[in-house]
Formats: structure tokens, C-alpha cells, sequence
């Protein structure tokens, strides 16, 4: 155990000399690869922060039946007992024609414009939430509705969330796309910058082995660079994102609440961020392993 | 111990290089294996440094069959031999310390005792002084003497060594030579191919010749 733990302290003291040896190298390196890492990092970032906005929408189904302008409030009372009565129907609520023009005079902050109105254009409209949210069921409520008197539109304006939530998913997979194509490109650039190493070190390697070195030991100073190498980025990539959202938060909480609403960017959590560094270490490691392993097995060969 | 049998190496292209060899060599010997240029011997040490493996017939080495071992084996076995070679295959990136101390960071020693068996290997070849210089700095025989230092450092029973004067005029030659009996005193074993004739004659040891890939007497 004691020869063991000498010999991993041994090779990332070496792996650690190797890269301070070449600190331009080095750098270029990690910046070659944190970038890559940064890209889906940051799209990981955007698509977390939409997310957690859309979770704040409702996307419960909700239909709303819109009377025509003739229909007296008896005559829509009379429809909201009949609505209540039908089997798919959860729950009803009336909204009289004056208590949404109230509603929309304070909501919309168009008290000028619609008190200059001769009359109320605002039809009696009730708000349905149907017992199931199965889309052909709600289909035959829409036709069920329909079929009453008095009644002239019936919009179900939930539609919208669940585009949106199904954008979100689209956009999750797409994420998850992304970050694997980059974490292979994250690979083969470890294992190129390996690869370079491998051949300052040719005869290092040769001498080592003709002395008794074995496969491990050879690869091993490598896989500690290679996930030193990725670690680093992966801290690189973490500052870049978080930088950015820092940089431009502040200017995106502002557009979107000139348009009312509330979104604003937050930093990855602790957890993402370690979760990033570690994988991109990990990544790092496989791309060195993979390239000693390519290089042993063609000397072996040849 | 050192036993070949009936020993057969056949390289790819379809040379054999030895044909049939049968030798032992004692614990504690010194031999010498002389021939002219492809004789063999350069293929007979690496046989018995498993450098390269027999296509027939067996190799022993202390007891082991080398062609039966496997990566981590051979491995281990070559900590237990000390190789020198012709060309040295010093690295010219570390310096004379870090040469020698490269077999014992591979066997996983602690830094303490790396230390200690470096200045001592150096100390024996007479090196001790130059353990900061780059191996480049070296003379031809100071090269063959570093080279000597790593093989000993790990404290080998057996040192095998391959034209290990080739390069050097007859003084370096004989010191060589002498560090070489210096060592079988101690009872390391040591074979050692040559084409230095007055080096065998102060090593007064058994001479084996090959002659395109057979014992020759």
C-alpha cells in the first residue's frame, strides 16, 4: 500500500513538473479545452434558468368559455350550472363582464383607454378546469361547449405552456447533444496534447521498460496530466460561464422586465460546478489513457 | 542461474539469429560471450534480459522460464538485473542523479532511501562528484560508467551487458572491466558480450563463442 501510494505520489509530482515545465503549452491547452467544456456549460446554464422559469408558469389545463355580448348575466348563470353539471367538468368560475373590465383597468393599466369606451366590449366569461388534462377529452369538452347557447368562443390557453415546456424539453436533449459531442472533442484533445508528450518522452518510455517499468507505470504520470490538464479546464470553463452570466445578468433581469416579466440568470451551483471540474478531470484522464494505450500497443507491436 | 536450452530465436523476417543454443551460466559466474558482428550475442542477452523472446526452447533465469512470463513478470524480473548497454540509453532531459535514480522511482522507493542508494551507486563508478551534471557533459567512459550506476543501484544478482567497451579506448576499457570484477567479487553474476580481448584477459573468465548463431566451443 505504502509502495503504491509512493508511486501515484510519484507520478503527479512528475505530471505537475511536466506542466509547469510548459506553461505556455499549458495554457493553451486548458484554454483549448475549457472553451469546449464552456460551450455546453453555458447552454446547461441557459436552459437551467428557463427551465426553472417555465416551472413557474401554470400549465394546468384551463378552458375558458367566452359568451356573446347579448347573453344576460341570468342566461350565464344558467350556462355555469349546466357546465357544473357535465361529468369531465372539475370546476367553474364566472366572471362577469364588469368584473373583467375591473380586472383588466388594474392588470393592464389601460384604465384611460377603456374608460373612453361608450360601452363595455367585454363578453360574461367563465372559467372551466376540466377533471382530466387527455387531450381527446378535452377536445370533447371544447365540442360540448361549443354546443351551448350563448356561447361564442372556447380558447384553451394552456397550449402555450405546454409548447413551451415541450421546447424545454427538446432544448434539454439538445443540451445533452451537445455536451457529449464536446466531451469527445474534450477526449481527442487530451489525447493529442498525451500524444505530443508521449513523443518529448520516446525515450524515456524505452528506457523505463527495458529497466523493469511496467504498462502502468508508464501511463500513469500521463493520466494524472491528462486530468490535471482537464480539471483545470473544467475550473476554466466554470469561470467563464459564471463571469459571463455575471457580466450579462444584470442586463437581462432588465430587458425582460420591461416586458413584465421576471427572469433573471443565476451561476451554476456548487454542486454543477464541482460535477463539471470532476467530469472534465475524468475526461481528461480517459483521453490520456486512450492515447498512452494507442502508442504502448503500436511499440509492443512493431 | 542462467540456463538456456535449446534456445531458437527466429525473427520475422525468417533470420534466425541463434540456432539451437544449450548453456548455463552459475550464480555468482563471470562470463564472457564473444563472436564476430551477428554472431548472436546481442540477441542472447536480450534473451536472457526477456528483451526478446525465444521462438524455441527455453531461457531460465534465477528459476523463472522467461518466455512463460507476462508483462508484469518480465517487469519484475528486469528490476532484478542490471542492464548496460552499448549505447548507454542515458536520458539527456535529467541529470546524472535523476539517470540513476530512475530504476528505484520505478520499483516505488521512498525518496530517503533513492537517495541514499544513488550516491552510493556513484560513489562505486566514481561519478559521486558529478551527480548535478547533465550526462551530455560526460566523457564516453563516464556515459558507460553512469550507465553501470543505474544497473547496480537496484542491487541486481545478475548484470548483463552488452558490448559495454565498444565505444571506449583501452583505459576507460579497463576501468570498465575492473568495476565489472568488482562486482562478480560480491557474487553478482555477469555476463557481458565483448570484442575486447584484453579485457577478458584481466576479467579471467570463462569465454562462450558464437558463430552464426552456435556455440562455437
Amino acid at each position: 500500500m505504502r509502495s503504491w501510494l509512493t508511486a501515484h505520489g510519484q507520478a503527479c509530482e512528475r505530471a505537475i513538473k511536466r506542466l509547469i515545465s510548459q506553461p505556455v503549452g499549458t495554457a493553451l491547452s486548458v484554454l483549448v479545452i475549457g472553451i469546449a467544456i464552456a460551450l455546453p456549460l453555458g447552454l446547461y446554464a441557459l436552459f437551467t434558468n428557463v427551465t426553472a422559469a417555465a416551472g413557474r408558469v401554470n400549465t394546468d389545463p384551463n378552458i375558458n368559455v367566452y359568451l356573446a355580448l347579448n347573453a344576460s348575466e341570468a342566461e350565464a348563470r344558467d350556462i355555469e350550472k349546466r357546465l357544473r353539471a357535465m361529468p369531465g367538468v372539475q370546476s367553474v368560475r364566472f366572471v362577469s363582464r364588469e368584473a373583467a373590465l375591473a380586472q383588466m383597468k388594474q392588470v393592464a393599466n389601460l384604465a384611460d383607454l377603456l374608460a373612453s369606451l361608450e360601452y363595455n366590449p367585454l363578453p360574461h366569461a367563465l372559467s372551466i378546469q376540466p377533471r382530466s388534462s387527455d387531450p381527446e377529452s378535452l377536445a370533447a369538452l371544447r365540442k360540448d361547449f361549443s354546443a351551448l347557447p350563448k356561447v361564442e368562443y372556447v380558447v384553451m390557453d394552456f397550449e402555450w405552456a405546454q409548447k413551451l415546456k415541450r421546447f424545454a424539453s427538446f432544448a434539454e436533449r439538445m443540451v445533452l447533444l451537445l455536451g457529449l459531442v464536446l466531451a469527445l472533442a474534450v477526449v481527442f484533445v487530451t489525447g493529442n496534447t498525451i500524444r505530443l508528450q508521449i513523443l518529448t518522452q520516446k525515450d524515456e518510455i524505452e528506457v523505463s521498460q527495458l529497466i523493469g517499468a511496467t504498462k502502468r507505470f508508464v501511463r500513469r504520470p500521463f493520466m494524472y496530466f491528462g486530468a490535471i490538464q482537464g480539471l483545470l479546464a473544467g475550473l476554466v470553463a466554470l469561470a467563464a460561464v459564471m463571469g459571463f452570466i455575471a457580466w450579462a445578468g444584470g442586463e437581462v433581469q432588465a430587458l425582460t422586465a420591461s416586458y413584465g416579466a421576471e427572469f433573471g440568470l443565476r451561476s451554476p451551483s456548487l454542486e454543477t460546478g464541482l460535477v463539471v471540474a470532476l467530469s472534465a478531470g475524468l475526461l481528461g484522464w480517459l483521453g490520456a489513457f486512450i492515447s498512452v494505450w494507442i502508442y504502448l500497443h503500436t511499440a509492443e507491436k512493431s | 542461474m542462467i540456463a538456456f536450452s535449446n534456445t531458437v530465436k527466429r525473427y520475422a523476417n525468417g533470420f534466425e539469429a541463434l540456432k539451437g543454443i544449450s548453456l548455463t551460466i552459475e550464480k555468482s559466474e563471470i562470463v564472457a560471450i564473444t563472436g564476430r558482428s551477428g554472431a548472436g550475442k546481442s540477441t542472447l542477452l536480450k534473451l536472457a534480459a526477456g528483451i526478446e523472446q525465444a521462438s524455441q526452447g527455453t531461457v531460465m533465469v534465477n528459476g523463472q522460464n522467461v518466455s512463460q512470463l507476462k508483462e508484469a513478470g518480465l517487469a519484475v524480473m528486469r528490476r532484478n538485473l542490471g542492464l548496460v548497454f552499448q549505447d548507454h540509453k542515458l536520458l539527456f532531459d535529467r541529470n546524472v542523479f535523476e539517470n540513476v535514480a530512475l530504476p528505484l522511482s520505478i520499483a516505488a522507493f521512498s525518496r530517503g532511501e533513492i537517495g541514499k542508494r544513488v550516491r552510493a551507486a556513484l560513489d562505486k563508478v566514481g561519478l559521486l562528484n558529478r551527480e548535478k551534471s547533465n550526462p551530455i557533459a560526460l566523457s564516453g567512459g563516464e556515459q558507460q560508467r553512469l550507465c553501470i550506476a543505474r544497473a547496480i543501484v537496484n542491487r541486481p544478482s545478475i548484470l548483463i551487458a552488452d558490448e559495454p567497451t565498444g565505444n571506449l579506448d583501452q583505459e576507460y576499457a579497463d576501468t570498465i572491466m575492473t568495476l565489472f570484477k568488482s562486482f562478480n567479487q560480491v557474487g553478482v553474476t555477469v555476463l557481458l558480450s565483448t570484442h575486447d580481448e584484453a579485457g577478458i584477459a584481466q576479467l579471467n573468465c570463462r569465454r562462450i563463442a558464437l558463430d552464426n548463431g552456435k556455440l562455437a566451443t
